[in-house]
């Protein structure tokens, strides 16, 4: 099968920091965690539960989707939606209605409200109760069919939900469909919302920092880290083959190298597993000669005890001493696939503040962040999962 | 051009509400029984309809301790695929897991939120899965595999999705051995939702019929294992078929309704056809979506009818949800496992239900008893979702590959 290099062309992106990179770049820059109150006012969550969310807020997505759309739609399907109308104006393309436009959209929960909403339908009201304009917006792939339906987007269409590694699994299943010339144009990326049950269930598995001790902040790599700040957001970018995007006169934001996917068996249902050694083979053995040559990192770390002393152990094994590393979780959260969108913002010399939360690193883990201008050549983007899923993909500057 | 390597299905699990087994499954499915009754999971007295395609209570599921449903179910249908594997193998970084579900753990979610509303505490650890990753990741974690691990939750193509996923990761030479297939369970979410779009017929669900009125929903598990031809050569792996060709496409028309004309449905057996190098005359059989809701039936004939042309009246056709009713997220990993199995057997097995087909769809639905299949045959097993979402795998007899285990692959 003869590949085809595939290039990012444009990129929309929205979350905490609001709507576009340059929203992204100016909270990066400030090193800030984007937080706010989770709405507990259902009664979810128990007394000492985790109390922030760097939540998207009220967001004014009508330059992208009319009030009619959206009234149609979840707000996950809202977000993605105007998140690829965002990138496809980014990457100058106004019309993509083919059988050759592709979509692979990564989502962890799904539209959580609205099945939330029909849930609690059928729980209080009974069966008969159900709404059917929330069951078929419930599904997990219902915003990536939005988008179809949105843009006449008629070719391969997929939504993968591997939990945080579900971003970087998307990107590379898109790309493998352009590359494999399945498609000349995906939609590919992330999005998320983050509903106050899944907030809570969350926090039931003391996946989140809390309030009390060293505070309810996520601190990756920090000493002091005890859990991480959930996010929302989307990031959507459009993948296109480098010789016909070259051809169209496009503005190339990367190349898209190889991604390696791997597992690692001895996580927990819920938590992170301890084999770094198995993984980093993996990832040398997929990519020892390009390792070398990564200069930057954009970490997975989040603040999660075992996550983070995980990638920790990877990132040591893998890449040369003196590699940047970023992460940008401390900023946006987790989820909504903002690293992707920092990732393209190293690669365009952007600015990362030093987050104060992370200034006590954790001497065993051996990673302090980087800060200060990042002019990135070649990025490791990184997304190891709790459950065990990891992957990690190349982007380089074009 | 340049060869790809073909890819050979060396094992098969299911679970259904037929029971737990493969043989089970095939012995009920030729004799033409369905297994679709009243539903024990939940109360149905707040429903509109009261039957579904349960797993029966006393079927032997894997253990797992705080599991939920669909993740013993995975486990279950796993473990048999893999029987006869060497464990070695697939505890490797060659080794992966592609793995569909629509529901994950829905059904514990549901109780956890009951019991929330009540202000009682349900039970945590099922709701590790509640993202629908958790079954195929608990196969992965069962089966020690290094390699890659994606869960793909595309409503009811989940499976056939995760297939051709894993067809791409060793054909692109990323892996030698993928467990693949899918997982769900049934809750009242689903059942409460198709029911609100007047999609469940509330007998067992009549495919291709002129009264059908809806499906009958399902829950289970189906998993394919494959291998790279040269990879279940070298270790003497017993071979079923040949995994050749899939093909994703999406209608862009209408979130929850098929593309009437079945367009996108069209498309997607067009290219899983020109994957695996084979004109549509080549088509011996098809085990269609075939939910038994009228706008689906009507837009498979009419995709079939784009696609074959009049010979679309001629080309044996079935629907095994008539058996087991709609795995949703699991449909394409139950409906593979039978395809595979008419392909062994030759056998296509018949869509359960009494009445004539409707001549209207122009198709020769398999009716009453199984029908014998030539020797040589080249099976589609379709799907169709929420989200206009189109999946549809092609498999084929052993006696297609060449002499050197490869073939052309258009891209």
């Amino acid at each position: 099968m003869t590949r085809r290099e595939v290039v990012v062309t444009g990129v929309g992106c929205i979350g905490p920091w609001g709507i576009g990179l340059p929203g992204l770049a100016k909270a990066l820059q400030q090193g800030l965690p984007l937080t706010s109150p989770i709405d507990r006012s259902a009664g979810y969550h128990r007394r000492g539960a985790a109390t922030l969310l760097a939540a998207c807020g009220e967001l004014d997505l009508s330059p992208w989707l009319s009030p009619q759309q959206a009234r149609r739609m979840s707000i996950l399907s809202q977000y993605a939606v105007a998140t690829a109308r965002m990138a496809l104006q980014d990457a100058g393309l106004a019309d993509v209605r083919s059988d050759r436009t592709a979509v692979a959209l990564a989502t962890a929960f799904g539209p959580g409200t609205f099945t939330e909403q029909l849930a609690r339908q059928i729980l209080e009201k009974g069966g008969k109760a159900a709404s059917p304009f929330l069951f078929t917006d419930c599904v997990a792939n219902a915003a990536s069919g939005q988008i179809a339906i949105d843009l006449g987007a008629r070719g391969p269409n997929a939504t993968i939900c591997q939990r945080e590694a579900g971003p970087l699994l998307a990107l590379a299943h898109g790309a493998h469909d352009v590359a494999a010339g399945r498609a000349d144009v995906c939609l590919a990326g992330a999005v998320d919302e983050m509903s106050p049950l899944s907030h809570a269930i969350l926090d039931r598995f003391r996946a989140l920092a809390r309030p009390g001790g060293h505070g309810e902040v996520a601190r990756p790599f920090d000493r002091r880290r005890r859990g991480f700040l959930a996010g929302e957001g989307a990031t959507i970018v459009v993948l296109e083959a480098e010789a016909s995007a070259r051809a169209r006169g496009a503005r190339l934001l990367c190349r898209v190298g190889p991604t390696v996917r791997a597992f690692d068996p001895s996580a927990g249902r819920a938590s992170f597993g301890r084999d770094h050694d198995a993984l980093a083979r993996t990832l040398l053995g997929r990519l020892a000669g390009t390792l070398c040559e990564v200069d930057t990192v954009v970490s997975s770390a989040s603040g999660a005890r075992r996550g983070d002393a995980l990638e920790a152990a990877v990132l040591r094994a893998v890449c040369p001493r003196h590699t940047n590393v970023l992460v940008p979780k401390a900023v946006h959260g987790e989820y909504g696939g903002g690293t992707l969108a920092a990732a393209l913002l190293a690669l365009r010399g952007a600015e990362f503040g030093y987050p104060p939360a992370c200034n006590e690193p954790d001497g065993a883990l051996g990673i302090s962040p980087a800060s200060g201008r990042i002019e990135a050549t070649r990025v490791l983007c990184s997304a190891l999962a709790a459950g065990g899923a990891a992957a990690w993909s190349i982007l380089e500057a074009p | 051009m340049s060869p790809s390597p073909s890819v050979v299905v060396t094992g098969l699990g299911a679970v259904s509400s037929l029971g737990v087994g493969v043989d089970r499954q095939w012995r009920a499915a030729l004799a033409g029984r369905a297994s679709i009754g009243p539903i024990g999971l939940f109360d149905t007295a707040s429903h509109r309809t009261t039957i579904a395609a349960e797993v029966p209570k006393d079927a032997e599921l894997a253990p797992g301790r705080g599991f939920s449903r669909a993740e013993r179910f995975a486990c279950t249908a796993a473990a048999e695929a893999v029987q006869g594997l060497p464990p070695a193998v697939l505890r490797s970084p060659r080794a992966g897991v592609f793995f569909g579900s629509s529901t994950g753990a829905l059904h514990e979610g549901e109780r956890f939120l009951a019991a929330l509303l009540q202000h009682r505490e349900g039970e945590l650890a099922p709701l590790a899965a509640q993202q629908n990753d958790g079954p195929g990741t608990a196969v992965a974690r069962m089966l020690g595999v290094q390699g890659p691990v994606v869960t793909f939750s595309t409503a009811c193509t989940s499976a056939n999705v995760a297939l051709a996923a894993a067809l791409d990761a060793l054909q692109s030479g990323e892996i030698d051995v993928a467990v693949a297939g899918g997982a769900d369970e049934l809750c009242e979410i689903t059942y409460a939702g198709f029911n609100s779009l007047r999609s469940v017929d509330a007998r067992p669900t009549l495919p291709f019929r002129t009264s059908r009125a809806g499906l009958s929903l399902g829950e289970g598990a189906g998993v394919l294992l494959l291998e790279t031809l040269a990879h279940a050569e070298q270790r003497g792996a017993p071979m079923l078929c040949e995994l050749a060709g899939a093909g994703r496409s999406c209608d862009a028309h209408h979130v929850s309704a098929p593309d009437p004309d079945g367009t996108g449905a069209a498309a997607a057996i067009r290219m899983a056809l020109q994957q695996a190098g084979l004109p549509p005359d080549a088509v011996t059989f098809v085990n269609a979506h075939g939910t038994g809701t009228p706008h689906n039936d009507d837009a498979e004939s009419k995709a079939m009818l784009a696609v074959f042309g009049a010979r679309s009246a001629r080309i044996p056709v079935t629907s095994t949800k008539s058996l087991v009713g709609h795995l949703l997220g699991a449909a394409g990993g139950i409906e593979a496992v039978f395809t595979v199995l008419s392909i062994v057997h030759r056998q296509l097995p018949p869509t359960a239900g009494d009445e004539p087909a409707d001549p209207a769809l122009c198709l020769d639905v398999v009716l009453q008893q199984a029908r014998a299949l030539p020797s040589q045959n080249a099976g589609l097993s379709t799907n169709l979702a929420f989200g206009g979402n189109n999946a549809v795998l092609l498999f084929r007899s052993l006696g297609f590959l060449g002499s050197l285990g490869f073939r052309s692959l258009s891209p």
